[in-house]
């Protein structure tokens, strides 16, 4: 058969979001691979322009609706490092423990996608219910369960909610065992194993000239966590280790983000265990100094960068964002070529795209 | 009784009442039309033509058993599918009963749908491909005895088990499917569907030489061709025990044939839509997924009978039940493992058809070679 | 193509997957139902924190309008209403085909009248009845029966009308929380009271003869509000900024020396200016777009 380009996207079932992936086969294998993305363009950027920077919060909520609580911290840290605000401890611990709780079940919901488009209905399913256990307590701490809209400048919306502690130590253990089951369901299956070890190479120096950050870069062996090597917030405090494994295969960048979901869980129970007591929100200053500010978190996909520039008045001048998918997604071409058309589902589901912050 | 006396009989019961009638309506008309009526009535009366409507009749039973049956397996299917993923299965429509009737508000959905051709499509391919599909599956069905007695045919000879070589009739018809599926994906005119159809012949082509080799062995066992000396032939032990081997080489092969998960990528809807039925919809598309269950049933009745002892068991029940229960459990394991495993990529598939399940079937041939000469079948 | 390594973990071949998937079968079937909600036959258990739709308390609410001007979206308006009680007041409505629920007008609210409910099935046929106008909103009772979060305080707030500037309250106070300012042209001081030293122990309340000092209960503010800027030389003192506050903290004082003499010889009212009582203001910037002399400066709020 001659060589011809298939376009999967923008709309199609597999691609979570919207983008158009070009692929050019010849027979079943790949030659060449063109990612095309910018199809949910909403101008996030110029929209913040006109508002204040508490007006702010949800719209960077919605940036990437799998993990929002990542970009609201973001935006709040870079606004405290532009406005020199200090916060106060309980409110450091409190954030910490619900970006890891988010942490978790992003990467529940990516397991789940990654599941269904292998054709394991089974995993998307239950990965959804125990998914729904964090979200539920997210739920009660900030009051909605998809863009919680929950860090403010200088602490948290709203103080934890009565038995949170308990809550929140039983969810951890519940996940550990729940981790457990996960292996009979993935590695113990010969048929995911065939669809995932050996597919997929993104060789150590790839994906570190090609700027590709988080899970994928520590699935090819770097050993590379913004959580660690640049701490921010109290990370300095709790120990963990950050997972990495040495093949670059798609198996690999499986097997980091289910260790990433152990370390979260104990990122929790340290988080929760150690809280002090205290105020959880400072007042912040309503205009901003002339100066910019910076901020950089380990979101679940990658690293990504907040730059504000304020002008003395209470609306931002310009806000900056980094996203990580935007530059992973350049690395596809180098992990698709020469592999069949049906590994496309298994390569791009690895890395976890969410266009929301893709496309900003 | 047989089945086809009882038809006979029935039928009979029908045309003297309706000739009850018939011949006082023709001696009351005058003249040419009176004698018209009396020779339409003896035309109709007489044995043979009897026997025609006796073997029609017979025929929509096991159609109408079939029906009901890929109804059962599709609440089955998605009951049990439900359960394993930790919900309810169809729950409201027809509450009481379990929500069977999920089944009947889904056929009537598809009627309902508005029925678009592509435009370029190739139409006679595009028309003929369901007829050629629905209309083999139905044609295998056909040949299949449920019980000692329930099987489509005549009494012509009484020692007579229906359909001679039904077997391998059966095996026959089932396997005209792929050209259909091929005719379908090309006929739609569509990139997607294209290589859908292409994936899906090539899978089932491979994997019908490990099913025709395993189906061979229990040919060499029972000595015949013909449904009734199989079953017959395992009134001691079914053949599923020695031949253990082709027993899971059969199962397997019809995942594949039938393209359940984890067999399915033709119809991967992951990346290709609806694989080679994209193009289809409305009842024409309902008529594929219904097919493609009644392949599924289709293939555990064969698996039953070729190794399950068919309807041998316990006399409490009457056999057609025996041998659905078994067609059912073989379902529910195809169905068990169907939702617990990713799909396998294609061209792994085909690895396991010619490397993994072509000399299993070898295998199993010579363990059956071996059994024949050593005089114990 | 054949596996040249042995896959990490797949011991299991195709049994531990069908063997986790039976075990929740079983599971499914005998231990227990599954974990499904029937909604809408089966109630959703929603923890109180929940943002759904919008509750207002008439009473408590001033009309200040912080929740509109906070809002990211631009959902809320004020509407003027007529009340058999409360006479002329203004109160917000809220389109819920736009708001966001993201809860920044319930924490904005000065006198935390705002609240959300449980209650999210806001489904309508029409565009136009996702309005909810204040009277949808209206529910008296709801602030009393939920748990606030927000911390408050017992404080002291000034009724300048009433103060005649006779010092007492300043002596009273016992950590010198009140300092008496001189206004200008006026020829009195107003007592300023620093409401983050206070403790509340009443004294000041309990020295002023006029009772012009009242404890209330005032809500931890966590925003920081704009303040009006006074420009005294273009006041001309026409009462606007003080009949468009909603939270009484401006008051016209008399000027004296100021009275023109009319043409019989009889001497006219003395002008007035605008005096602020800071402690009370919500930062609403009604006063800033009802001065049309721009007597008054707000930055971050507009006209």
């Amino acid at each position: 058969m001659a060589e011809m380009w298939i376009n999967m996207g923008p709309q199609h079932p597999m691609t979570h979001g919207l983008w158009n992936l070009r692929v050019k086969v010849d027979g079943e294998t790949i030659v060449d691979a063109q990612p095309e993305v910018g199809y949910l363009h909403r101008g996030i950027e110029k929209l913040v322009e006109g508002r204040t920077y508490t007006q702010v919060i949800p719209i960077t909520d919605r940036l990437c609706y799998g993990s929002s609580l990542t970009w609201s911290h973001l935006y709040c840290l870079t606004a405290e490092n532009l406005m020199g605000v200090e916060v106060p401890p309980r409110a450091e611990y409190i954030r910490v423990a619900a970006i890891e709780m988010q942490r978790i079940a992003s990467h529940l919901m990516w397991l789940a996608a990654y599941a269904a488009d292998l054709g394991l209905m089974l995993g998307f399913i239950y990965t959804m219910r125990d998914r729904e256990i964090f979200i539920d307590l997210l739920q009660a701490m900030s009051g909605s369960r998809l863009t919680y809209n929950y860090p403010r400048i200088g602490g948290v919306a709203h103080d934890v909610p009565p038995n949170f502690e308990r809550d929140a130590l039983r969810a951890c253990s519940y996940m550990e065992k729940k981790l457990k089951e996960y292996e009979d369901l993935f590695d113990g299956s010969k048929v995911f194993m065939m669809r995932n070890v050996d597919v997929g190479l993104l060789k150590k120096e790839d994906a570190m000239n090609l700027g590709v950050t988080g899970p994928p870069l520590r699935a090819s062996g770097v050993k590379y966590d913004l959580r660690k090597d640049m701490p921010y917030s109290i990370y300095p405090e709790l120990n963990f280790e950050p997972a990495t494994h040495p093949d670059g295969d798609c198996y690999a960048r499986y097997k980091v983000r289910m260790d990433e979901m152990y370390t979260s869980c104990k990122l929790i129970r340290q988080a929760v265990q150690k809280m002090p007591k205290g105020k959880w929100r400072v007042v912040a200053p309503r205009n901003a100094p002339v100066g910019t500010g910076l901020g950089r978190v380990e979101d679940p996909r990658g690293e990504g960068v907040m730059y504000l520039v304020g002008d003395g008045s209470d609306r931002p001048y310009r806000l900056k964002i980094r996203s990580p998918i935007f530059v992973t997604v350049s690395a596809a071409p180098k992990m698709l070529i020469g592999y069949k058309l049906a590994d496309v589902v298994a390569i791009m589901g690895g890395l976890d795209m969410c266009i929301g912050e893709t496309d900003r | 009784m047989n089945l086809f006396e009882f038809c006979y009989g029935l039928i009979h019961w029908l045309v003297d009442l309706v000739n009850n009638i018939w011949y006082r309506l023709g001696d009351w008309l005058p003249w040419w039309f009176g004698d018209f009526f009396t020779a339409v009535g003896d035309f109709a009366s007489s044995h043979g033509h009897i026997a025609v409507m006796a073997i029609l009749l017979e025929v929509l039973i096991i159609i109408i058993i079939a029906l009901i049956n890929v109804l059962n397996f599709i609440w089955l299917d998605r009951k049990y599918m439900g359960r394993m993923f930790d919900f309810y299965g169809p729950y409201y429509v027809g509450y009481r009963i379990g929500g069977w009737l999920q089944n009947l508000a889904d056929g009537m959905k598809l009627f309902v749908k508005e029925i678009i051709t592509p435009a370029k499509a190739d139409r006679i391919g595009f028309f003929l491909a369901p007829v050629i599909f629905v209309g083999s599956s139905f044609l295998a069905l056909a040949t299949i005895p449920l019980g000692r007695q329930f099987y489509v045919g005549t009494n012509a000879d009484p020692l007579s088990t229906g359909v001679e070589a039904s077997a391998l009739i059966a095996f026959a018809f089932f396997a005209i499917a792929p050209f259909s599926i091929l005719i379908a994906g090309w006929s739609s005119n569509n990139k997607y569907t294209l290589i859908g159809g292409m994936r899906s012949a090539a899978q089932m082509m491979s994997y019908e030489i490990p099913m025709l080799l395993t189906v061979a062995s229990v040919f060499l066992l029972a000595g015949s061709f013909g449904f009734m000396d199989i079953v017959d032939a395992q009134h001691d032990i079914w053949f599923g025990i020695p031949l253990f081997l082709g027993l899971v080489t059969f199962i397997v092969c019809l995942a594949a044939e039938v393209e359940i998960q984890p067999f399915d990528l033709p119809e991967a809807e992951a990346e290709l839509v609806e694989g080679w039925t994209t193009e289809y919809c409305g009842m024409r598309f309902g008529l594929f997924m219904m097919t493609s269950y009644l392949r599924g049933y289709i293939g555990g009745a064969l698996a039953t009978a070729l190794f399950l002892g068919g309807w041998h068991g316990p006399g409490f029940l009457p056999d057609p039940i025996w041998f659905l229960i078994k067609a059912y459990i073989v379902f529910v394991l195809i169905e068990w493992a169907r939702w617990s495993l990713p799909r396998v990529r294609v061209d792994q598939i085909l690895n396991i058809g010619w490397k993994r399940l072509l000399p299993m079937a070898i295998l199993n041939l010579m363990v059956a070679v071996l059994l024949k000469t050593a005089g114990w079948f | 193509m054949a596996q040249k390594k042995k896959a990490k973990g797949s011991g299991g071949l195709i049994i531990r997957p069908m063997m986790r998937s039976g075990k929740q079968v079983v599971s499914s079937l005998f231990k227990g139902m599954p974990n499904t909600i029937l909604y809408p036959y089966q109630i959703l258990d929603l923890p109180p924190t929940y943002r759904g739709k919008h509750t207002l308390d008439f009473k408590r609410c001033i009309g200040c309008g912080n929740c509109v001007e906070i809002c990211p979206n631009d959902c809320m308006w004020l509407e003027k209403l007529d009340d058999p009680e409360l006479g002329k007041i203004e109160r917000p409505g809220v389109d819920m085909g736009r708001c966001l629920f993201c809860g920044f007008c319930v924490e904005v609210c000065p006198t935390v009248a705002l609240h959300h409910t449980v209650e999210f099935e806001l489904a309508d046929y029409r565009r136009d009845k996702l309005k909810y106008g204040p009277k949808d909103l209206r529910d008296d009772k709801f602030a009393d029966k939920v748990k606030e979060e927000r911390t408050k305080q017992r404080l002291p707030v000034l009724d300048m009308a009433k103060c005649t500037s006779c010092e007492k309250c300043a002596g009273a106070c016992p950590e010198m929380v009140i300092a008496m300012m001189p206004v200008e042209n006026v020829g009195r001081s107003k007592p300023e009271i620093n409401l983050s030293k206070c403790t509340g122990c009443e004294k000041c309340v309990i020295a002023c003869p006029e009772k012009a000092l009242e404890m209330k209960d005032i809500y931890e503010s966590y925003f920081e509000m704009p303040e009006p800027k006074f420009a005294l030389k273009n006041c001309t003192g026409c009462g606007a900024c003080a009949r468009a506050c909603p939270a009484d903290a401006i008051y016209m004082m008399e000027m004296p020396g100021t009275e023109k003499v009319l043409k019989d010889g009889k001497k006219g009212k003395p002008k007035k200016r605008a005096v602020f009582v800071l402690e009370k203001c919500v930062g609403c910037g009604r006063c800033f777009r009802a001065c049309k002399f721009e007597a008054i400066e707000m930055s971050g709020v507009r006209k």
